[in-house]
């Protein structure tokens, strides 16, 4: 669907899609590449000053963050060709993001800024009164829905966005390979945000919640601050690889001396989550990494088991997992590779993306142009 | 699926040896709608003792006599042992004759005595006094149901006041559940010579809920559910009964959570698990706050304010997310607030306290919310330790089933929480199957 070079008016740059949920907000900015001489010359001011200052940077401020590994190079998108860059900053720094629109007089630009997540309702306010900036506000899953399909279906630099585990429960032969969503429907979409929700998706604009749950990544991190006094999610993740859960958890060979057999529960399997800290004793014998272990554990079965429930429910094999509480995580993502598999005897399969949270930024962009890519 | 299918055959002995059943329900008591399959099994009333044919005078007697011959001798125990407590249960007899007393060996003696005048047992045994059941009628004998409870971390000492007691003189069976029956069948069998009868907690949870409910007491109805769960100031217990509950979907709380649907006495499945469960809430309190103990956790989390640790979805919406209902009170992130290094420092022990309550309880009533659905089930009945003393978990239980079914899922409770395995092994040893 190739949009007419009339419609270009409507959609001046800069190009931006906004994200902002409970934890971060997402942006992604379109970098256009082939800017003539001409288009330069007229280019105003604050415009430039933006593409500069979002392309020479890879860190903003004190906490804003752009994934450089994960830019889109050489994209089409409305007949421009440009890089799509991934940003993300704590949403608590939001008020500060707002200023600097202001500061850069972003509304004399007039372009309409598409935004989703919750924050685009909760900070409406604050772009009009502060910035003078009126949001296009757009669901949240219908974005993330969006926005996969699309960077699905151009690819990330030539290789597949999507992947597996193959050989999960084997950690010698775990390995990661690449897929792609062809035929996707119906999918299983589990988005772990702060909070967790769980979509089945029958078509592109055909899909359901089916439900959530708010142990979700915001969990994991706010516990683990609590529990082991780090501060930040990359802290925690570093603690998390050191840690033994084992050591809080109480399993079902501590409970049974052995497999619980009659209902096929290895003894291996946890049986209560954190089963070993109401002893005085184990919780001197624990070290903080094995905390923020525990903790990385608990909340990622938990998310694998009602996935799983959910998948059973609604008859679906395939499951994808995205959102950033898998950002850098591993760990989390093999425990789900492991657990879809296991627990369903290898009749589902766990599918993950690498640009796992930027989905609904991505497709709050997609809103503003309304395109696809060109062939 | 544990589909075991064997039916009893010696019904008709029980009857007239046990504590009557229930009446069928009075007006009194909230008409429970259950859904009746069409076909017949689950339409026959649970358990044994509900049945109530009646006999011949004769037929009696001769029953009474057949059942002497099989009863097992004194003491009557049915042990728990689960990942976090034992669970005991002990039938004391009250109609024990002046010949049946001077008979009666010394140990016996000794061990009757030490549980019925004492209701604490070393530093942490308890017995639940007020749970006790009086005037129950077991294989012919009238007597006093008691029920008593310790960590399973004690039962070291426990097995060293077995041997102390000589126990394993009175060759009695103990009949024990739980995953300790199996852990611990070796330390019974070296430190107090005790030959466990092992049975599956499972079993014995389902044959113990039926029991229990079936039986007519004077005091009060061992099922019961909350009238109005939203409205602190109009939430009320109501009692009910367990009449034709089948299907049924039990959730036991403990250390950790089996969720089963129950079709008929002996006809369930294990649908699922978590391992957030009781073991969990405290586990984490005891980490939060400093706290030790179940009771010292439950005290914190009355007084927190969950609010205040969790990300609501006002939080990040504003208001509500009205394209999916969520209101915006509702938990979009536990302790979602808590990676904030000032909400840490502002929050108390007892909202992180509150919060864990809350997070792991709504985590329960989720999963088997979504349960219910896939399995088709509208009634759904919650036991285990977990919520023992306390309110707090039960109300939010009631409350998330019938908010987020939209009236369509109802919670039901016990009195005898966390004791329905033990009487179910008891069971065992008065009337094995």
């Amino acid at each position: 669907l190739l949009l007419k070079p009339s419609w270009k008016q409507h959609y001046s740059f800069p190009w931006f899609g906004m994200d902002i949920g409970g934890t971060l907000v997402k942006l992604v900015y379109f970098e256009p590449v082939d800017i003539t001489a001409e288009e330069e010359q007229e280019e105003v001011e604050n415009l430039k000053s933006i593409r500069r200052y979002l392309t020479s940077n890879v860190a903003y401020g004190k906490t804003g963050v752009r994934d450089v590994h994960l830019e889109l190079r050489n994209l089409t998108m409305c007949g421009r060709t440009g890089n799509l860059h991934f940003i993300r900053f704590p949403t608590q720094a939001m008020p500060r993001f707002i200023q600097m629109g202001r500061d850069k007089n972003f509304s004399s630009l007039h372009t309409t800024l598409c935004a989703t997540g919750g924050g685009a309702y909760k900070f409406e306010n604050d772009f009009r009164m502060m910035a003078d900036l009126e949001l296009l506000k757009l669901d949240e899953l219908d974005c993330l829905i969006r926005g996969l399909l699309f960077v699905d279906r151009v690819g990330f630099n030539g290789h597949p966005e999507c992947y597996y585990f193959q050989n999960p429960s084997d950690t010698q032969s775990c390995v990661k390979k690449p897929c792609t969503l062809d035929n996707p429907f119906p999918m299983l979409l589990v988005n772990i945000g702060s909070g967790v929700s769980i979509l089945t998706v029958y078509s592109e604009n055909n899909y359901k919640r089916v439900t959530g749950t708010s142990l979700g990544g915001g969990t994991f991190l706010g516990l683990c601050c609590l529990l082991t006094g780090c501060e930040t999610f990359e802290e925690a993740l570093e603690m998390a690889s050191k840690g033994d859960s084992t050591n809080v958890d109480k399993l079902v060979k501590d409970i049974y001396g052995g497999d619980y057999e009659r209902f096929g529960l290895q003894g291996s399997a946890v049986a209560s989550s954190f089963g070993h800290m109401m002893s005085k004793e184990k919780r001197d014998s624990i070290s903080k990494e094995d905390l923020a272990r525990a903790t990385l554990v608990t909340i990622t079965n938990n998310i694998g088991s009602i996935a799983r429930m959910c998948a059973v429910n609604e008859k679906i094999e395939r499951v994808v997992f995205v959102g950033n509480f898998l950002r850098i995580n591993t760990v989390s993502t093999k425990l789900l590779a492991y657990a879809m598999d296991y627990w369903s005897k290898g009749q589902l399969r766990a599918l993950f993306l690498e640009h796992e949270g930027y989905f609904g930024a991505v497709g709050a962009l997609m809103e503003l142009l309304k395109t696809t890519e060109d062939p | 699926m544990a589909f075991n299918g064997h039916q009893r055959d010696d019904d008709d002995i029980i009857d007239e040896n046990e504590t009557p059943s229930k009446q069928p329900r009075s007006d009194k008591e909230m008409p429970v709608h259950f859904r009746n399959e069409p076909n017949s099994e689950s339409a026959t009333t649970a358990g044994r003792a509900t049945s109530d044919r009646r006999t011949s005078q004769s037929a009696t007697r001769h029953r009474h006599d057949s059942v002497k011959k099989t009863r097992p001798p004194f003491p009557w125990f049915g042990m728990d042992i689960g990942g976090t407590l034992v669970k005991l249960v002990y039938f004391e007899p009250k109609d024990i004759t002046a010949e049946e007393e001077q008979e009666e060996v010394e140990n016996l003696k000794s061990i009757r005595r030490y549980l019925t005048s004492n209701t604490a047992y070393g530093k942490t045994g308890i017995r639940d006094v007020h749970l006790e059941l009086q005037d129950l009628t077991l294989c012919g004998r009238k007597g006093s149901l008691h029920f008593i409870r310790f960590p399973t971390h004690d039962l070291p000492a426990f097995l060293q006041m077995g041997r102390d007691k000589h126990f394993s003189s009175l060759h009695t069976t103990l009949c024990a559940t739980g995953g300790g029956a199996y852990k611990f069948e070796s330390d019974f069998r070296l430190m107090a010579d005790l030959e466990l009868h092992k049975l599956d907690e499972l079993d014995c949870l389902i044959r113990g809920v039926l029991y229990l409910d079936s039986v007519m007491s004077s005091g009060p109805s061992e099922c019961y559910y909350f009238e109005n769960p939203a409205d602190p100031d109009h939430c009320v217990q109501k009692p009910c009964t367990l009449e034709n509950p089948y299907p049924l979907l039990l959730v036991n709380i403990g250390s950790g959570v089996s969720i089963l649907a129950v079709y008929s006495e002996n006809n369930y499945k294990r649908v699922t698990g978590t391992s957030l469960g009781g073991g969990t809430f405290l586990g984490l309190c005891c980490l939060l706050t400093g706290c030790s103990t179940f009771e010292e956790a439950l005290e914190m989390a009355s007084q927190g304010e969950s609010t205040r640790v969790d990300k609501l979805v006002r939080d990040i919406y504003g208001g509500d997310y009205e394209r999916f209902g969520l209101p915006g009170w509702a938990v979009a992130s536990s302790f979602g607030n808590m990676m904030s290094k000032e909400k840490r420092e502002s929050v108390s022990k007892e909202d992180l306290a509150r919060a864990t309550l809350v997070t792991i309880t709504n985590n329960i009533g989720s999963i088997t919310r979504m349960c219910a659905l896939n399995e088709n089930i509208e009634t759904v009945l919650f036991v285990g330790n977990f919520l023992r003393v306390n309110t707090l978990s039960m109300k939010l239980l009631a409350y998330a089933m019938d908010y987020w079914s939209k009236g369509q899922l109802k919670a039901l409770f016990l009195r005898h929480e966390g004791y329905f395995g033990a009487v179910g092994a008891l069971l065992e040893l008065l009337h094995p199957s």
